[in-house]
């Protein structure tokens, strides 16, 4: 995801831990929100945040929320349709769109498009190596785990091109003309065998090339980035904090939908 | 000079290394499956909970290859952040149901003291994923609000789907991953080899 | 001289795990500080597994059965692998020269000064150094990791044929840094590409297919004395290519008079997403010719293979025998497909099943099939084999056994994509060998290779790409 040339910001500047930490509280906090006006309301901030600092160009940014509307259609229709509820507004076979039912749809479309929000927001101002140099530094995240995950990204793009190359190869030699269930665990055995093949006899080799640099060998090590604190991290606290306490205020005292609670 | 002798119970490095290979080979089949996901859905009949378990397969299948404590918690999470890291839609919750679907599979692995691996073993930790993501959508999807015959379909259909996928195919592809003779050098050395040396 | 010994084992033995036969039995072998030692022998007789022995690398960081009397191992060693994709584990150059010093707990304000002195060695200069690892060549990469070798300021250097998996430009790059870096230390090499270590080491010791050690010389003796070992090991040695040309001087080449077109291109256009990576204005390929496609990295080769294939978006004309429109799986009834890496060709646990599948494709009866199997088995050398998974084959073997399911069938046409990459020099004349006969009975093949030696020997035309298109057509 930042592979791609983008500005810096200043959500880029603040640390990576922190961020993570906030994001995951984020999750807590919209779990407990049970008031679709109030969610709505701190989608659109979170949006308008991915909008205005991430410093990727619109284009990309179109191309990455392409999927939202997606998202929120598929959260959202199961609940409506199938939910629980008194008030009907529409009946058809098995679907029942009742009030309550459609409401709850509505939060939890809300619920998701606010969770891809942030997930979105993280990625793109978060460089993996300062997260995982933060990790150790901040969390006492053990190297070994922190380098593995980041040697573990540069294979990425390798297994791509690689399931890449085997949909070729598999389409050159064509099918066996099995069906249903068989043929799902057969595609599933194409593709994974030699995907993973490859892959475990390259973990291995990097694992004795991190090795035989020494790697692990003392229990202390020095780093080359030292990721600490700064202004930029009150000021990430006070806005997410802000804009989570205005949407409760803006949620309540001027509501869009008649519900308070869709439980 | 001397290598740090790990000691027998932890994961080491090249654990760690390949338990991560195999959660993004997985990530990777995730991103690619999510989108899929995502257009059956809206059919609310709970299509794409058969399949289901493709989203802790990671887990389960890592732990047939590497028997050791954590591996099946590492490769869940390992494989939320691979697709997150590659643009999930669900962005953090991902991480959230990642590390509950590897607990629920790991209590299973730990139940038999890790020393069990085969097709019922793998398919109860199957179930144990499943259990917990649905307690995870229990507080995040509203899932009990749903009217009762939606609910129960939406419940079995996961359960059955998740032993299938990430219980019995995890299993014979574990299998049929040791046929290749990848997996040789993963093992600790045994006695007999250390004894045949003469 | 004991005191001066920097490197030993003594009475090795070990085994892979789960295998029968030991690899190494009662090995002793002892290295003195300085000395710059060429290790050969045949592929598969343990060579790398020693160094990495000798290193401690084994059975620190990689468990193997092993036992030995006694072991002298050097304080300081640097050690460098064969494939470039797995030596590192950071995204950027620097980061990766900056994880070794943390690992040696180098003080972080020394390290910019570090890394860019290690950089500079290896003839890496950039102004930043902040530079994305991926995009280096194999060849830099390489080099990087010489770099990071030293930053452990080694006695002893371990290299682990770091040529291998590099084209010809690479390989000299990373042969001539070496060199200017040598210097007292102490080299420790594996090798098959010889041509350029040569005249660089002081000692050659020779390995058998058993590991054991059959000789111990200075170059100019062995050279002399063991001729004929070099070739048995499959080693490219420095008149490797006279030589052949001597043994092969009586053959003619000839196409096969019934050469009609079996491909025929115009205005051909193959996309990678929407840019246009390949265009190919006008060719035709008979019956019997060979086509060896070179050009530099990137240039659009394999992507030409992709487009005939109709793997990739295409736009123009290109028929293969009777078929010109774009469905992959008709152009496969009269095309063999054969991948870099083999592995990711094969769909069956079996080699038989793997010949099997493709025959059974055609409309022959199961006996005949099975008949056509023994045959390939045969020609290919893979006698014995018809139950072994193809996933457990020498590399020589899966290229083989690669080859041989995209031949059967009897399809006009065959396409390789660097079929001889990374292989010994036995495997590759083998391989060669076999395209000929293929080629003599009037298949078209089209190869593509960065082996101007191979392409200038085997093929009838040549055709260079450069920068997306089809320049040149010339034959030989």
């Amino acid at each position: 995801m930042l592979t791609f040339p983008h500005r810096e910001t200043w959500l880029h500047r603040v640390n990576p831990s922190l961020k993570l930490l906030i994001f995951v509280a984020l999750f807590v906090g919209i779990v407990l929100i049970h008031n679709p006006n109030i969610l709505g309301c701190f989608t659109v901030f979170l949006l308008v945040l991915l909008a205005s600092w991430t410093g990727h160009p619109w284009k990309r940014l179109l191309i990455y929320t392409s999927p939202f509307l997606l998202i929120f259609v598929s959260s959202s229709t199961g609940m409506m349709f199938f939910g629980s509820g008194t008030t009907t507004w529409y009946r058809f076979g098995l679907i029942h769109i009742t009030e309550e039912s459609f409401y709850r749809g509505v939060h939890l479309g809300f619920r998701s498009l606010s969770m891809a929000a942030t997930g979105l927001l993280f990625s793109l101002t978060t460089r993996p190596v300062a997260l995982f140099y933060s990790l150790m530094q901040q969390c006492r995240l053990s190297p070994k785990y922190a380098y593995s995950f980041l040697a573990g990204l540069r294979m990425i793009p390798i297994v791509f091109d690689e399931f890449i190359t085997r949909r070729h190869a598999l389409k050159i030699r064509g099918g066996s003309g099995k069906r249903g269930l068989k043929r799902l665990y057969e595609v599933l055995q194409l593709y994974a065998i030699p995907l993973l093949a490859q892959s475990i006899r390259r973990a291995q080799r990097i694992s004795v090339a991190m090795q035989a640099k020494r790697f692990l060998v003392e229990s202390k090590r020095t780093y080359y980035y030292s990721i600490g604190y700064s202004w930029y991290d009150a000021a990430f606290i006070l806005l997410i904090g802000g804009i989570y306490g205005l949407s409760f205020w803006i949620g309540l005292t001027y509501p869009v939908l008649d519900v308070l609670d869709v439980r | 000079m001397s290598m740090s002798k790990r000691n027998s119970k932890g994961l080491t490095l090249t654990d760690i290394l390949v338990t991560i290979v195999i959660a993004i080979v997985f990530g990777i089949v995730y991103k690619i499956w999510g989108p899929m996901y995502d257009v059956v859905k809206p059919l609310g009949l709970h299509a794409e909970q058969t399949v289901y378990g493709m989203w802790f397969i990671a887990g389960t299948f890592a732990f047939l290859i590497i028997r050791k404590p954590g591996v099946a918690i590492l490769a869940e999470v390992a494989a939320s952040a691979v697709s997150a890291f590659l643009g999930s839609e669900w962005g953090i919750s991902t991480l959230v149901y990642g590390l509950a679907q590897g607990l629920g599979a790991e209590i299973f692995f730990l139940l038999f003291l890790y020393r069990k691996s085969g097709v019922v073993v793998t398919s109860l930790a199957a179930l144990g994923a499943a259990m917990a993501s649905l307690g995870v959508d229990f507080y995040y999807g509203y899932i009990s609000e749903l009217t009762a015959w939606n609910y129960t379909l939406l419940i079995v259909l996961r359960l059955i789907g998740s032993v299938l996928i990430a219980g019995v195919f995890a299993y014979y592809l574990s299998k049929a991953l040791e046929a290749t003779g990848v997996t040789k050098l993963l093992r600790p050395v045994s006695k007999r080899d250390l004894d045949s040396l003469g | 001289m004991t005191s001066q010994t920097i490197n030993s084992v003594n009475q090795l033995r070990l085994k892979y795990p789960g295998e029968e036969t030991l690899l190494f039995k009662d090995l002793s072998i002892s290295i003195r500080k300085g000395e710059k030692v060429l290790l050969l022998g045949p592929s598969g007789s343990g060579k790398s597994t020693l160094l990495q022995v000798l290193s401690g690398l084994v059975p620190d960081a990689l468990e193997l059965p092993m036992k030995c009397k006694e072991q002298v191992v050097p304080k300081r060693w640097g050690y460098v692998f064969q494939d470039p994709d797995t030596q590192f584990c950071m995204p950027y150059a620097d980061e990766e020269l900056a994880f070794t010093l943390e690992n040696l707990q180098v003080p972080q304000a020394e390290m910019p000064g570090l890394i860019r002195k290690y950089m500079e060695m290896v003839g890496l200069h950039f102004e930043d150094l902040h530079v994305p690892i991926s995009t280096f060549s194999q060849g830099m990469k390489q080099r990087l990791a010489i770099a990071a070798a030293l930053a452990l300021e080694p006695e002893v250097l371990y290299l682990d044929e770091p040529t291998a998996l590099l084209d010809p430009e690479g390989t000299a790059q990373v042969w001539e840094t070496i060199q200017s870096l040598s210097g007292e230390r102490t080299l420790l090499i594996v090798e098959h590409k010889i041509s350029k270590v040569l005249q660089d080491v002081d000692r050659v010791i020779l390995f058998n297919e058993a590991g054991e050690i059959i000789a111990d010389k200075a170059p100019e003796q062995f050279f002399t004395e063991e001729r004929e070992s070099l070739i048995e090991c499959g080693l490219w040695y420095p008149s490797i290519w006279q030589d052949y040309d001597a043994r092969h001087r009586a053959e003619k080449r000839d196409v096969p008079e019934t050469g009609g077109p079996i491909v025929v291109i115009r205005d051909f256009v193959g996309y990678r997403g929407k840019q246009p990576k390949i265009h190919v204005p006008e060719a035709t390929v008979h019956a019997g010719e060979w086509i060896s496609v070179v050009g530099s990295n990137g240039a659009g080769k394999s992507t030409l293979l992709l487009a005939i294939m109709r793997l990739i978006q295409t736009a123009g004309d290109c028929q293969v025998g009777d078929y010109a429109g774009e469905k992959t799986i008709q152009i496969a009834q009269r095309t063999g497909f054969v991948f870099q890496n083999p592995e990711l060709q094969f769909l069956t646990d079996s080699v038989e099943d793997e010949l099997m599948f493709g025959l059974l494709q055609t409309n022959k009866s199961q006996v005949q099939c099975k008949q056509s199997a023994s045959e390939l088995l045969t020609r290919f050398r893979l006698d014995g084999y018809q139950d072994r998974h193809p996933y457990q084959l020498s590399m020589g073997q899966k290229r083989r056994l690669s080859v041989a399911t995209a031949v059967s069938g009897g399809k006009p046409l065959l396409l390789l994509d660097e079929p001889t990459f990374g292989l010994d020099a036995i495997s590759t004349f083998q391989t060669l060998e076999l395209l000929e006969e293929l080629r003599r009975k009037g298949t078209a093949i089209i190869m593509v290779t960065h082996d101007l030696d191979i392409a200038s020997r085997f093929s009838t035309r040549i055709w260079t790409i450069e920068e997306g298109l089809l320049r040149e057509d010339k034959s030989c």
